[in-house]
């Protein structure tokens, strides 16, 4: 069960990004994204930016609640009062991810990934996406780590769309994910 | 090099390439090292490449062109293509090289090219002619040079009548249709399964193709002119796919020219992925649950030869009844009989040949033609002289085995027999005098009959009281009487033989079901839709899955087909609830992979079709074909391909960028690039690649992700150091190479994306390009080990990161050309073309 968070600037460049882990249920709050997850998963919050764009003007929420998904990967969005968008990108077994891979397999037999996770899956937050329980805790999270960039881009050096360089912004959003995610 | 047959050196993709061709099932066991690379053979082979023209792919045709390659085009090659991608192309035959486009690019745009799958669609069901000839008749063939008999002289011509074809629909009114075309086929064509080997084949028209095929031996041409197999369909598009990509040779040039014409791509469909369409529609199997296989028509042939023509044909006739040629008893069969007179115009008095065909007519009635043919063969020097046309709706396994066949002939001809320009014209006549004068008006006035008879009564309030008594009547009749076959209506019990799983012909259900079969191929979507729609719910009641799966399948693609103009609610509920159902019951309770694949393909085409919101839809079937794994890995990327041609479709609100999906598009092309280069497939990434491009940089600025952009110029330089196609590659090259890689697997595996500058192996590779063909020393062998190791650690290395995934069977296992090692395997395949004298040994 992997994250990760990014914070997109109004011209869909990059303002934050971190990765992590579960801390819930025993896990070691590290994210286990496969190597090629480092640019798959920015391509995927990318292009999940077209959905955003799509449902920001049909809620009235900040919160968008999940927007998108792409395999077992799936994106929860929080949309700031400056068009500056959370995105957050649940992945409950990353392993399972095969990207644009083709994995052989036949419809008759179910993915191994379902069998694989079926343990623990209905623990899990990103196993179930849009269960009220994941979209109350991500809500949670989202609301945290906007009281803390709201408090970061006071500062006045900052300016818009800057990248977000702050170790304290970091390790405020890292101390939201271990209690809410 | 290539002489050794443990080289290590041998592309493992090329050689795996060459033994799926050779014998699908048993490529695993073979050593991939085992049989030398074949392209330069191939590549020499002018038969293999008309028939690569022939039968699909403008690209591999254009690139034939530019890289000097000379086989001769066949004069039909353009033809077809036009046809498939242009409807309203003309087919006759001449235009051959002036038709020739200059890009690999549809020639109508993209709408056009949309336009060309619906079109494809509604003729992928075509009523279906069965032939039956007599021996004599056969013969007369082969002295022509035809060894498929009358069945492979006439495929080709029914698969578009000449001229307009006039309908008249259920309501009355009459529409013409320009392409409209009927498909010849087998007795019993369609019955076997593709892949069963040990069923003899009973089709005794075209038994003489497989004496040629040593090495065939399990492919009998009745089954093998049996579609509905998904992996053969992957192995003919791979086929196509890797000869195209062979064929773009190391010409600079050439890749200068695509460069020009790529923007105009942007948009339009892969001629691969109209290959994959066709090849998955065509060859229906013939089963219980539809009927468009069954024959709506039987042509029954006997030639002027006969001694004792009148007898032979009511012998044929009652064969079709009740003897070898009687189909299964689930298939209807009161269809039509139409005799046909073949007579020898070289050898034959036309006067006897007039007094017997009179004869005929006061004994059969109207249905019979005078079909006059010359039985000299005839050679390419000959006066009006023309090729067999190819036919378009080849099923996969036949043109697979054709490859096969010429790629391992020695000769180089295209063995496609001519034929004389008169017969091509007295065949296209017999086959609009019969589509227009027997086979429509024949199918016309059935399916008005059981319009009449059995659809209307279910039809309104009384229609479904009766559908609800009959349900409610199920429980209180006997028990057991659930298998008996109950020929009337509403009489209690179902007509379902649950036991074997069909309909008796007669019974309400299959007539209804022939109805809306016929309705479908006479282009009536409306009675189509009605009737499919009735079928539901009865099928449901009986638990006959298949059936109802089927009937929802139709159900969708005919409400898809009726209306032009359908209201976003109403198709949000009605075709997907079809869509949904089809599937489901496609996939759990018959389990029918080929039949699910095909409902979403028809689905998700013709919502593409409607464009705006369908698009979404259309993008979210997609994506759950590639959840599911539907396809096997070239119907992956190529669905790939497909969702991202729905998204950059969209198209914003008001001018707005809200609603457009171009980020999506541009992902989605992405991934195909790099999937494509996975599969070795520089061309086709490379194109995927641009668009991709294209779509991200389209707004205000560059992606601005800095993992992004550097995976795009990975893939980018990927692209760039293969895009030479085959290379020479010298050995002292790759032995200084080796060193770089060796150092390079580890980093490249662990940080894919952060590769930077590239590799010294890319320059390297840059290089070899202008590097003479090697001669390689005889020490290398003492380093096989040592070249062992990068080109056999690197695939492993990779496919372990990808959780062990092993390739079905018949399925060429990519080269883990994956920018994450690029520089690695990449160079291997091109050690394979070096050297023009080895080939013919790796060959044997």
């Amino acid at each position: 069960m992997s994250y990760h968070f990014a914070i997109v600037g109004t011209r869909d460049n990059p303002l934050f990004d971190l990765d992590f882990g579960t801390s819930k249920l025993g896990g070691d709050g590290l994210s286990h994204f496969k190597p090629e997850a480092a640019h798959m998963n920015q391509f995927i919050l990318h292009a999940s930016l077209d959905m955003v764009e799509e449902v920001q003007w049909a809620n009235k929420d900040l919160y968008l609640k999940k927007i998108d998904s792409y395999q077992n990967n799936s994106i929860h969005c929080f949309l700031t009062a400056t068009n500056v968008k959370f995105l957050l990108l649940m992945n409950p077994d990353p392993s399972a991810t095969p990207y644009s891979q083709h994995t052989p397999g036949t419809t008759t037999s179910p993915p191994p990934r379902a069998a694989a996770n079926a343990k623990h899956s209905a623990t899990l937050l990103a196993a179930n996406p849009s269960s009220p329980q994941t979209e109350e805790a991500v809500r949670v999270f989202m609301g945290e780590v906007y009281e803390s960039y709201v408090k970061c881009t006071l500062n006045p050096f900052y300016r818009a769309n800057q990248i977000i360089t702050s170790p304290i912004f970091r390790s405020r959003v890292q101390a939201a994910a271990k209690k809410y995610l | 090099m290539t002489t050794k047959p443990d080289d290590p050196l041998q592309s493992p993709q090329e050689s795996d390439a060459e033994s799926v061709v050779a014998n699908p099932r048993r490529r695993p066991k073979r050593s991939p090292l085992s049989s030398v690379s074949t392209l330069p053979y191939r590549r020499s082979n002018a038969s293999l490449s008309s028939i690569f023209a022939s039968t699909t792919s403008l690209s591999a045709q254009q690139n034939a062109a530019s890289s000097g390659e000379s086989g001769p085009a066949t004069p039909t090659a353009t033809v077809v293509d036009g046809s498939v991608f242009s409807p309203g192309a003309s087919t006759v035959a001449g235009n051959a090289g002036g038709g020739r486009p200059p890009s690999p690019v549809i020639p109508t745009g993209h709408a056009g090219a949309d336009l060309g799958i619906r079109d494809l669609i509604l003729r992928a069901f075509a009523p279906h002619v069965s032939v039956l000839a007599s021996q004599d008749t056969d013969e007369l063939l082969r002295h022509k040079g035809i060894h498929g008999g009358l069945l492979e002289l006439l495929r080709p011509f029914g698969e578009r009548s000449q001229g307009k074809v006039t309908i008249r629909d259920s309501s009355g009114v009459s529409r013409s249709w320009d392409d409209y075309g009927i498909r010849f086929t087998g007795v019993k064509d369609g019955l076997e399964s593709p892949r069963l080997v040990d069923r003899r084949s009973t089709d005794s028209t075209a038994s003489q193709r497989n004496g040629k095929i040593a090495s065939l031996l399990e492919y009998k041409p009745a089954r093998l002119r049996t579609g509905g197999d998904v992996p053969q369909v992957e192995d003919v598009v791979e086929r196509h796919l890797t000869f195209a990509e062979e064929q773009s040779g190391p010409v600079e040039a050439d890749y200068i020219s695509h460069k020009d014409v790529q923007p105009s791509s942007a948009d339009s469909t892969s001629p691969f992925y109209h290959l994959y369409l066709r090849r998955l529609l065509s060859g229906l199997p013939l089963v219980p649950s539809e009927t468009f296989s069954h024959p709506v028509a039987s042509v029954i042939a006997i030639s002027s030869r006969s001694p004792n023509p009148i007898e032979e044909l009511r012998n044929l006739f009652a064969a079709s009844n009740q003897g070898e040629h009687r189909l299964p008893q689930w298939v209807h069969n009161e269809f039509l009989r139409y005799y046909v007179l073949v007579h020898d115009e070289d050898y034959d008095d036309i006067t006897k040949s007039m007094q017997l065909f009179d004869q005929m007519k006061r004994h059969f009635g109207l249905h019979c033609h005078l079909l006059r043919l010359r039985s000299t063969q005839c050679v390419p020097s000959d006066d009006g002289a023309t090729r067999l046309p190819h036919p378009e709706w080849l099923a996969a396994g036949e043109e697979l085995s054709e490859i096969v066949r010429r790629e391992s002939s020695e000769d180089d001809e295209d063995p496609t027999p001519y034929i004389f320009t008169s017969d091509a014209d007295a065949i296209k006549a017999f086959v609009r005098e019969m589509v227009t004068q027997s086979i429509i008006p024949s199918m016309e006035r059935a399916s008005a009959t059981w319009n009449d008879q059995v659809a209307s009564r279910r039809r309104g309030l009384s229609g479904r009281f009766m559908s609800l008594s009959k349900r409610f009547t199920t429980f209180g009749s006997i028990g057991g009487n659930r298998n008996s076959s109950m020929p009337s209506m509403g009489s209690g019990g179902s007509n379902y033989d649950s036991l074997q799983g069909f309909y008796r012909p007669d019974a309400p259900e299959a007539i209804m079901r022939k109805l809306a079969d016929y309705s479908m191929m006479l282009r009536d979507f409306k009675l189509a839709q009605s009737t499919y729609e009735i079928l539901c719910g009865d099928f449901k009641a009986d638990k006959a899955w298949r059936h109802y799966a089927a009937a929802n399948e139709m159900a969708a693609v005919s409400t898809l087909l009726a209306t032009s103009g359908l209201s976003t609610k109403v198709r949000v509920e009605a075709v997907d609830q079809y869509l949904e159902t089809a599937y489901y019951s496609y996939v759990t309770r018959v389990g029918a992979p080929y039949n699910a694949l095909r409902t979403l393909v028809l689905g998700i085409e013709l919502l593409k079709v409607r464009g705006g919101s369908a698009l979404d839809d259309a993008a979210r079937w997609l994506i759950k074909a590639l959840d599911d794994r539907v396809v096997g890995p070239v119907g992956h990327v190529l669905m790939m391909e497909r969702i991202a041609a729905c998204f950059s479709e969209r198209k914003g609100v008001a001018g707005l960028s809200s609603g457009e999906r171009r980020r999506k598009a541009g992902f989605w092309d992405m991934s195909a690039a790099d999937a494509w280069l996975m599969m070795d497939k520089t061309l086709q990434a490379e194109k995927c690649l641009a668009e991709a491009t294209r779509l991200y940089q389209r707004g205000d600025a560059d992606v601005r992700f800095e993992g992004m952009s550097g995976f795009l110029n990975t893939l980018q330089e990927a692209v760039k150091s293969n895009r030479h196609g085959l290379q020479h590659l010298d050995g002292d090259d790759l032995l200084d190479q080796e060193d770089d890689e060796r150092t390079l697997v580890e980093p490249l595996q662990s940080e894919p994306d952060r590769l930077g500058p590239r590799s010294p192996g890319l320059g390297h590779r840059k290089s070899l390009s202008t590097a003479a063909p090697p001669s390689l020393q005889t020490g290398l062998a003492g380093q096989t080990t040592a070249f062992d190791d990068p080109l056999g650690a690197v695939p492993s290395a990779y496919q372990g990161e990808v959780a062990g995934s092993t390739y079905p069977e018949g399925t060429v296992p990519s080269t883990p050309l994956s920018p994450h090692g690029v520089d690695v395997p990449g160079s291997t395949p091109r050690v394979s073309t070096s050297g023009g004298s080895k080939r013919d040994d790796g060959f044997e």
